[in-house]
């Protein structure tokens, strides 16, 4: 058997829409090697540069970088930005009141409920199904609102500070906010339902990259990934950090292993994440001052070194933060969990067919902007021909 | 072919008005509290230059006032200038200010072929002096 | 400190205990034993045991060393252990352990991009992993704190 078709899929990210892939450019090429229509082998090529964030955090103040680590991602600006200020607040020891925390909560889950539905929207786009794809575009317009009453912006919430929030919220707000996650509950639970009946969705989605449990582990997939193959890992429960202890909740896990499990986990997930926003807005305690004065926080901090995770709707987060007492912080490092999901799964493609590839990586919820081009080299003919990722998809290679 | 919850909705919708907003004709409602545009009041800065130091674009540069026109306040006579190309609202310098000297609006439309800063809009705000 | 008891069997490895915060617990191994640790951590807790969640290295030009940190997450019960090496300068070298491990194929491929580790046996090593072409044609590791980037 020879090779005879070679198909390079390029996939370039650009910033600030790069979710979970920091900073620049991001080129992270797939090397697929096909034979017919089968996926023999896949070699994984990234050249990107987050690290300019991590060298860029050495030179700036711990203040300063609450906000640029908050910029390495656009879709998951508010984990990034919890995960740093709470690794800060283990060098110092400081605990906020509880009203900072369950506010901190309810911002990440918001921005939990945006990040799966806009994946789940691309998962429909990728398949040709554009009806669903601007419907739930549409209703996640509503979590986007949500979003601007309760800090400010739509996309990029600077919420977080050193020892609490930077804004409160009063009976309005807390009752428009209600509103809105009432409606998108019955939004969420009709897309459900899709999901599970339509015969587009299923055909294509069901029995496409099925990973074994103890794949999972010895790769170190995390995330959805995880729990859509029966392994039950999630920080939230691990770590029970803010004031996850406190609040009710379930963690989603599947056992078919297949894409069709993780797109579940996460329409699962966001349920789980409405009943959790509804639940904070109902017992926001009331025992200290939620907002710190930022004139007033200290300027040194003590040497030490601290480890914070987070669960960010992708994965698992993690910073190292190391200091010597300065100002600015001896070494920031930032692992996230696209790193781990998209460069070590280079397996899970073998032997499934070209037009399941955007598929298998969708469903491992790499970064949005980076869906972008294939090149199809032909062999024989040394001739080469750009498609799109859709067209891939569809067949018509 | 969609199922049958899918089908009816495409109906309903498809006889109803479309839910883009066409921004330059029509603009979006938005939250009087959103990170917009914003200025220091010279009635208020001491120009002890923290929002310049705290600022994490760097988009904020001190520059000096007339010897004649210095406020009472402020006897180095330095006042922010913020660059809107360069900031990205993350308001850090509203919230350091010692004297709150900062101004904050609701006005989200910046795009411009032409750089903007706040020179202009800042300089308003001088107290006037009575001689 | 002592050696957890979940790791216990890691014992005649360590050299030192200590913690960081909040609350993890910090293993002090050799370099040539580290491949021996994650071979005893594979057979004692079993394949779905256990996950490698970060490889971080750090570079001290005052001691004149680089460590290297492997965290270990373990699976149902969530604790952190860190296993932590240190390397000279100006040879940092160690046995991969990516054949038992491929978790590692991520860290160690960035960690040799960025700091100049070179982790022998792991086939996938190469320059422009991470970093583009112009900073690693003039031989820089751009997070060695001599670096200028």
């Amino acid at each position: 058997m020879s090779v005879t078709k070679v198909v390079e899929i390029p996939v370039t990210l650009e910033i600030p829409i790069g979710p979970q892939h920091p900073a620049l450019h991001e080129p992270l090429m797939l090397k697929v090697y096909a034979d017919g229509e089968e996926v023999v082998k896949v070699d994984i090529n990234t050249g990107y540069n987050h690290r300019g964030i991590e060298k860029l955090c050495e030179r700036n103040s711990f203040y300063r970088n609450i906000f640029i680590c908050g910029r390495v991602c656009g879709i998951c600006n508010t984990v990034h930005a919890n995960c740093y200020v709470r690794a800060v607040e283990y060098l110092m020891d400081i605990d906020p009141p509880k009203r900072a925390k369950y506010l901190r909560v309810l911002a990440m889950e918001l921005e939990r409920i945006h990040s799966h539905l806009i994946i789940n929207a691309i998962m429909a786009e990728i398949l040709g199904f554009d009806t669903l794809f601007m419907y739930i575009m549409r209703d996640r317009e509503k979590i986007m609102k949500a979003k601007e009453i309760l800090t400010g912006n739509r996309v990029l919430a600077d919420y977080m500070m050193i020892g609490g929030v930077r804004r409160d919220v009063n009976g309005v707000k807390k009752d428009r906010l209600l509103n809105i996650i009432n409606t998108i509950e019955g939004d969420i639970k009709r897309y459900i339902k899709i999901f599970e009946t339509d015969d587009t969705i299923t055909k294509r989605l069901m029995g496409v990259g099925v990973i074994k449990p103890s794949q999972i582990t010895k790769y170190g997939l995390l995330g959805p990934i995880a729990r859509g193959s029966n392994i039950k890992i999630d920080v939230r429960m691990g770590d029970k950090y803010d004031a996850y202890g406190e609040i009710p909740f379930n963690v989603i896990i599947r056992k078919e292993m297949d894409s069709w499990a993780r797109m579940m986990v996460r329409w699962e997930e966001t349920l789980e994440s409405v009943n959790m926003c509804r639940y904070v807005l109902e017992h926001l305690p009331s025992d200290g001052p939620a907002v710190p004065d930022e004139r007033r926080l200290p300027r040194r901090f003590p040497a030490g070194e601290s480890f914070a995770r987070v669960e960010a709707p992708r994965g698992e987060l993690t910073y190292y933060i190391n200091s010597v007492g300065k100002q600015v912080p001896y070494r920031v490092k930032i692992r996230t969990p696209s790193f781990n999901n998209i460069i070590n799964s280079g397996f899970s493609y073998i032997g499934y067919s070209i037009a399941d590839v955007p598929v298998i990586l969708t469903s491992y919820d790499p970064c949005i902007a980076c869906m972008e081009r294939a090149i199809v080299i032909n062999v024989k003919r040394g001739t080469r021909k750009s498609v799109s990722l859709k067209q891939l998809a569809k067949g018509e290679v | 072919m969609p199922g049958p919850s899918l089908l009816k909705e495409v109906l309903q919708r498809f006889f109803s008005k479309p839910v883009t907003i066409q921004y330059p004709f029509e603009s979006t409602d938005v939250e009087k509290d959103l990170r917009g545009k914003h200025y220091a009041d010279l009635s208020k800065c001491i120009g002890c230059s923290l929002c310049a130091i705290e600022c994490p674009a760097d988009a904020i540069v001190m520059e000096k006032l007339q010897e004649n026109k210095k406020p009472k306040q402020n006897p180095r006579g330095l006042y922010p200038v913020i660059d809107y190309g360069l900031c990205v609202f993350c308001y850090r310098c509203v919230t350091v200010c010692p004297v709150k000297a900062f101004i904050t609006t609701d006005n989200y439309h910046l795009a411009s072929p032409t750089k903007l800063n706040s020179r202009d809009i800042t300089l308003k705000t001088l107290p006037e002096k009575k001689r | 400190m002592e050696v957890p008891e979940k790791i216990k069997f890691l014992s005649d490895l360590v050299k030192k205990v200590h913690s960081l915060k909040p609350n993890r617990i910090v293993l002090e191994i050799d370099k040539e034993s580290i491949r021996k640790a994650f071979e005893l951590l594979l057979e004692n807790l079993g394949d779905t045991g256990f996950y490698l969640a970060v490889i971080v290295g750090t570079d001290h030009p005052d001691k004149n060393k680089i460590s290297l940190d492997y965290y270990v997450i373990t699976h149902p019960d969530k604790e952190v252990y860190v296993l932590r090496t240190w390397l000279p300068r100006d040879n940092p070298r160690i046995p991969s352990v990516v054949d038992i491990l491929p978790a590692a194929l991520s860290g160690e491929c960035e960690t040799y991009d960025l700091l100049g580790v070179v982790f022998e046996g792991n086939p996938h090593l190469k320059r422009g992993f991470f970093v583009s072409p112009d900073i690693y044609e003039k031989g820089v590791y751009p997070l060695r704190k001599d670096a200028k980037v």
